[in-house]
């Protein structure tokens, strides 16, 4: 995995803050893996209640992680009982490392 | 004050494309969200060319708002008022302080909506319908900061407001 542990902690902590602690958050794509450079900071965030507004509020937590890990691109992928499952949704849960 | 005859242009021309930029976003805004933009309308897309079309116009034409306020006008603005535009996150956390905007996380949040507003690519219908609806609650965000910002160029004799 390819992420500091002060990044970890930013993520953790940002996440936390807005949606509690009642949600999973795992890397997944390409900073899983050791042998690559550079690409986004792909993240799956798992909640067993219905998330309420899901573009809005990964867009502001894709935002505030983008200002924290200084510039970083950040994308942020929702599983949640009211949002539709998708193929993409497969390959995060298979390959992600819970943070 | 004296400004650089040719910041003093710069700012007249952005002013002129801020203001075409609001009526036509405001314009597509009150069509496209006329009786609301909800799952059934999203649902519709595939088969409404024209509402698809409208959609393309009101992201672009959002998109293209932001991008002339907060890249643009904001830095030249900086400029003619003796300050230094820095990068974007520092003139948005000016932008704040000011009260110009209502915070730049706020900003850089509906900036990284956008992808999420593309009915091509979001294949989920509500995360689609609450991109489009959350530019929508938050456009007096960016007209609002363009107003301030012209508002104050006027006053300051930099451009004409008619």
């Amino acid at each position: 995995m390819r992420l500091s542990a002060e990044q970890v902690s930013i993520i953790r902590q940002t996440v936390a803050e807005i949606f509690g602690p009642e949600v999973q958050v795992s890397l997944f794509g390409s900073r899983v893996d050791d042998s690559k450079k550079g690409g986004d900071v792909d993240l799956l965030i798992e909640s067993a209640q219905a998330i309420g507004e899901p573009a809005w509020l990964a867009a502001q937590l894709a935002a505030r992680l983008e200002r924290s890990m200084e510039g970083r691109k950040v994308d942020v992928l929702f599983l949640a009982p009211n949002l539709r499952r998708l193929p993409i949704h497969d390959i995060a849960q298979k390959n992600g490392i819970p943070l | 004050m004296s400004l650089p005859k040719d910041l003093q242009e710069r700012l007249q021309f952005l002013a002129r494309v801020v203001v075409r930029e609001v009526r036509q976003l405001r314009e597509t805004d009150q069509r496209l969200f006329a009786n609301g933009f909800g799952l059934e309308e999203v649902k519709r897309l595939d088969s409404a060319p024209d509402l698809a079309e409208r959609v393309d116009a009101f992201v672009s034409r959002f998109g293209r708002l932001q991008d002339t306020v907060g890249d643009k006008l904001l830095p030249a603005w900086r400029s003619a008022v003796g300050e230094t535009p820095a990068t974007v996150a520092d003139n948005l956390d000016r932008a704040e302080r000011l009260g110009l905007i209502p915070s730049a996380d706020l900003w850089l949040g509906l900036r990284r909506l956008r992808n999420q507003m593309m009915h091509e690519y979001i294949e989920d219908p509500s995360v689609l319908s609450n991109a489009l609806n959350t530019a929508h609650t938050h456009l007096t965000v960016l007209t609002d900061a363009a107003d301030a910002l012209l508002a104050d160029l006027a006053q300051r004799g930099i451009i004409e407001r008619s």
